[in-house]
C-alpha cells in the first residue's frame, strides 16, 4: 500500500498529466501508476464538483444548496467511475486491448486530476466576478474539462495500444455498454425484489396459517 | 357533589376557551392559506393580505323598500372609478347597481326603451362601464351587446357583426366586455377561437384581436405525420383556448384571461394592435399555481377565469380550480396568493368574476349566488404600496414599506430586493448585496458586487501599490548586495546540499 503512494508514483502522476502520451505508455508497460491514487483522485474530484456546486459564488451558481449531498454525489461518481471502467474494460478485451482492467482504472482516474483542478480554480475565481464576467468562470471550466477528457481519451488509446480511429469507436461502444450494464442491473433487482417478495409472501402466509 | 363536578367542568371549558382564543393567531381564522412561492419555486406561507369581509347576496339586498331576490347564476361584475358596483344577474336577466360597499341597491335595470318599445335582457353574461359612465353589457342570448347610458337610456346596439373573416351561420353570443378610453369596445364571443371581437365605436366589427396561436410540437407533428386519415380524424383537435375574462388599463392595454393546459401562461397584456406585451419574471411563469403535478380532481393548472386590472402595473386574476386569487406585479413577479374553494366566509364554490373596489376586491360566485368583499389587510396593503411606488419608480420611498413587510414576512424576496436596490441606488453596497442575495435578485446583486469590487481596488490601490513597488525595491537592493557579496544565503560556499 505504502508503496502504490510512494513519491516515484505522485512525481509520475504529474509527468502524466503534463506529458500524456509518454506516461500513459510506460503505466502500460512498466507499472508506473498506481490505482489507490487513480481512486484517490476519483474521490477529490468528487469533492471538487460537489463544492464547487455548493460553494461557487451567488453570481454564476444556479443550484439549490439544499438540494447538494456530499455522500450521495461522491457515490454517484464512484458508481459512475466504476461503472465506466467495467464497460470499456468489457469492450476492449473483445476488441484486442492489451490494458488491464487496472490501467483502464488508471487511465481515468488520472484523467480527473485536471478537471478537479479547474472546478477549484472556477471556484475560487468566481468569487470575484460580476454578471458580465461569467466567461471567464466559463472558459476555465470548457478548458480543463477538455483537458481531461483528452487524456482520458489518450490513456485509452495508449493502454490498449490503439490508433486514434479505434480509440473513438471503442469509446462509443463504451458508451453502449454503459447502458446495457445499466439495464441488466435495473432489470436483476427488480427480478431479485419478486423473489424476494415471493418468499417473503410463503413466510407471511406460513406465520398466519399455523 | 354533582353540582361541583358540574362547576369543575365549567370551569375547565372556559379556561380552555380561553386559552384557545389567545393561542389561535388571525391567520388561522381564515378559511384559506395566504402563500407565495420563492424563488426555488417552494411554498412559503405569508400573512394574509387579503380578509374576507362580508358577504352579500341578492337575499339580503332590497330596492325601493322591496327584497330584489336572490340572485340567479350571476356571471359577471364590474365598476366604475366611484366605485359603484354593476353586477350581471344572468339567470334573472337584469343588471343590479349597487353602493361600493354593497349596502344598498342603486338601481335594478331590467329592460330599456328601445325606439319606442321596451325592451329586456336574456342572459346578460357581461357588463362593463365606460370612462364616461355608459353601462355596455353583454347580452347574449339576445346576441347583441346593449350600450346605455348613466340615466339608463339607450345609447346604442351593436349586433350582428359583419365581416368576410366570420363563418357564414356564426352566432354571435357575447359573454364578456369591455371598452377602452375611445369607446371601441372588446368582446369575448362564445366559440371564438379566432381572439377578441373588436368594434369600433360606430358599432361596426373590425376584426379579432390577440389571437392565442396553436403550438404544435415537432413531436405532435411527427405522430400526426405517421397517423392514417381515420386516426387523424378521431384525434384531439388543435384549438386555440379561448379567452375567459377581460378587463381594460387607463392606457388602453386589454388584460385577458385564458386557460391553459399546461399552467405557463393564463393572462396576456394585448396593446392596441393585439400583440401580448406582458412581463414575465424570473420563473416564466403567469400560469397561478407552480406544484400541479398529480392526478387527482385538485391537481393540474389553475384555471384563470378572470382578471382585473388594479392599477400601478398590478393584476389580479381568479382561479376557478381552487378559487385561488393571484396577484401580480407589472414584472410578473407573485405578489400573494389568496382564497380557496370551499362554503365558509371567503371561500368559493364556483368564482366567476373579480374586480376592484377602491383598493379591496370582490369576489362573484355563480353556485353560491353571491359577492364576497375581501378587504386589504396591512401586510397586503404594504405590498400594494411599495409595489406602486417601485412602479412610479420611486424606490427609495418603497423601502420603508419594504422595511415593514419584512418584520410581517421574513422571507419575502420582493421586499428584500426592494430594499437592496434601494441601497445600491444610496451606494451602500455591502447592505445591497446582502438584501440582494436574500432577495434573489442575481442582476441586481451583480451590479452591486461589481461596484463593491471596485471601490475595494480603488481604496486598496494605494497600499497594494506602495508594497509592489516597497517589494521590488527590496529585491534589487538584495541583488545587489548579494552580488557584491556582503551577505550569503544558504551553505553554499561549504559544499552542501542546496
Amino acid at each position: 500500500m505504502l508503496k502504490a503512494f510512494s513519491k516515484e508514483k505522485w512525481q509520475y502522476l504529474m509527468y502524466t498529466v503534463s506529458h500524456p502520451m509518454d506516461g500513459y505508455y510506460w503505466i502500460r508497460r512498466q507499472e508506473r501508476g498506481s490505482v489507490p491514487i487513480a481512486i484517490l483522485l476519483v474521490i477529490v474530484f468528487g469533492i471538487c464538483f460537489t463544492s464547487n456546486r455548493l460553494l461557487a459564488s451567488f453570481v454564476v451558481n444556479d443550484v439549490d444548496p439544499r438540494g447538494v449531498n456530499l455522500a450521495f454525489e461522491l457515490l454517484g461518481v464512484l458508481l459512475f467511475y466504476l461503472l465506466l471502467c467495467v464497460s470499456n474494460w468489457s469492450v476492449t478485451s473483445l476488441m484486442n486491448g492489451e490494458g488491464r482492467l487496472k490501467d483502464i482504472a488508471i487511465a481515468i482516474g488520472y484523467g480527473t486530476l485536471p478537471v478537479s483542478f479547474g472546478l477549484v480554480l472556477a471556484t475560487l475565481v468566481s468569487q470575484f466576478l460580476a454578471d458580465d464576467e461569467q466567461a471567464f468562470y466559463t472558459i476555465i471550466l470548457i478548458i480543463t474539462i477538455a483537458y481531461g477528457l483528452i487524456m482520458v481519451m489518450i490513456g485509452i488509446m495508449q493502454v490498449h495500444n490503439y490508433t486514434l480511429g479505434k480509440t473513438l469507436i471503442t469509446l462509443f461502444l463504451t458508451f453502449v455498454a454503459m447502458l446495457i450494464i445499466v439495464f441488466i442491473v435495473l432489470l436483476l433487482t427488480n427480478l431479485l425484489g419478486r423473489v424476494f417478495n415471493f418468499f417473503a409472501s410463503i413466510y407471511t402466509e406460513i406465520i398466519f396459517r399455523t | 357533589m354533582r353540582l361541583n363536578i358540574c362547576k369543575r367542568i365549567a370551569a375547565l371549558t372556559m379556561a380552555l376557551g380561553v386559552l384557545f382564543t389567545s393561542v389561535t393567531a388571525q391567520a388561522e381564522t381564515l378559511p384559506y392559506e395566504s402563500y407565495n412561492y420563492t424563488y426555488w419555486e417552494d411554498i412559503v406561507y405569508t400573512p394574509a393580505p387579503y380578509e374576507p369581509d362580508y358577504v352579500v347576496a341578492g337575499r339580503d339586498l332590497e330596492f325601493n323598500g322591496e327584497p330584489i331576490g336572490a340572485f340567479n347564476s350571476p356571471q359577471d361584475i364590474c365598476s366604475d372609478s366611484e366605485g359603484t358596483l354593476y353586477l350581471a344577474d344572468t339567470g334573472n336577466n337584469r343588471i343590479i347597481v349597487m353602493d361600493s360597499k354593497m349596502n344598498g341597491v342603486l338601481n335594478v335595470i331590467t329592460g330599456f326603451d328601445n325606439a319606442g318599445a321596451e325592451d329586456s335582457f336574456k342572459q346578460p353574461s357581461g357588463v362593463a362601464v365606460s370612462e364616461s359612465g355608459e353601462l355596455y353589457i353583454a347580452d347574449s342570448q339576445n346576441r347583441r351587446i346593449v350600450v346605455l347610458f348613466p340615466d339608463g337610456t339607450l345609447d346604442r346596439i351593436v349586433d350582428n357583426p359583419q365581416a368576410e373573416v366570420l363563418e357564414d351561420g356564426f352566432v354571435f353570443v357575447p359573454l364578456k366586455v369591455t371598452v377602452d378610453y375611445a369607446n371601441r369596445i372588446y368582446c369575448i364571443a362564445q366559440n371564438m377561437f379566432e381572439g377578441i371581437m373588436v368594434f369600433e365605436t360606430n358599432g361596426e366589427f373590425t376584426g379579432f384581436f390577440g389571437t392565442i396561436n396553436v403550438e404544435i410540437t415537432l413531436w405532435e407533428r411527427f405522430w400526426r405525420k405517421l397517423a392514417t386519415r381515420a386516426q387523424r380524424a378521431k384525434s384531439q383537435l388543435f384549438i386555440p383556448t379561448e379567452f375567459t375574462g377581460i378587463d381594460i388599463d387607463p392606457d388602453g392595454f386589454v388584460y385577458a384571461s385564458n386557460i391553459t393546459s399546461d399552467g405557463v401562461q393564463g393572462v396576456r397584456r394585448l396593446n392596441p394592435r393585439g400583440q401580448d406585451v406582458i412581463q414575465k419574471g424570473t420563473n416564466e411563469n403567469l400560469g397561478g399555481d407552480l406544484n400541479i403535478d398529480g392526478s387527482t380532481d385538485y391537481s393540474g393548472p389553475s384555471q384563470f377565469v378572470d382578471v382585473v386590472y388594479r392599477g400601478n402595473g398590478i393584476y389580479s386574476c381568479l382561479d376557478r380550480k381552487r378559487g385561488r386569487i393571484f396577484t401580480y406585479d407589472h414584472e410578473g413577479n407573485l405578489l400573494y396568493i389568496f382564497g380557496g374553494l370551499g362554503t365558509q366566509t371567503g371561500t368559493f364554490r364556483l368564482p366567476v368574476a373579480i374586480e376592484n373596489v377602491n383598493g379591496d376586491i370582490v369576489v362573484l360566485d355563480a353556485t353560491n349566488a353571491s359577492v364576497t368583499y375581501f378587504k386589504e389587510t396591512e401586510y397586503g396593503r404594504l405590498i400594494n404600496q411599495a409595489v406602486s411606488l417601485r412602479y412610479d419608480g420611486d424606490e427609495a420611498q418603497a423601502v420603508a414599506l419594504w422595511q415593514r413587510v419584512l418584520t410581517l414576512d421574513e422571507n419575502n424576496e420582493l421586499a428584500n430586493t426592494g430594499i437592496g436596490k434601494a441601497y445600491l441606488t444610496a451606494g451602500d453596497y455591502e447592505n445591497a448585496m446582502k438584501y440582494l442575495k436574500l432577495g434573489m435578485a442575481r442582476d441586481y446583486y451583480s451590479v452591486a458586487y461589481k461596484r463593491y469590487r471596485n471601490n475595494a481596488l480603488t481604496e486598496s490601490a494605494n497600499v497594494v501599490f506602495t508594497v509592489i513597488i516597497a517589494v521590488i525595491v527590496l529585491i534589487i537592493v538584495l541583488r545587489k548586495l548579494l552580488k557584491n557579496g556582503y551577505i550569503r544565503i544558504g551553505k553554499r560556499k561549504e559544499g552542501g546540499n542546496a
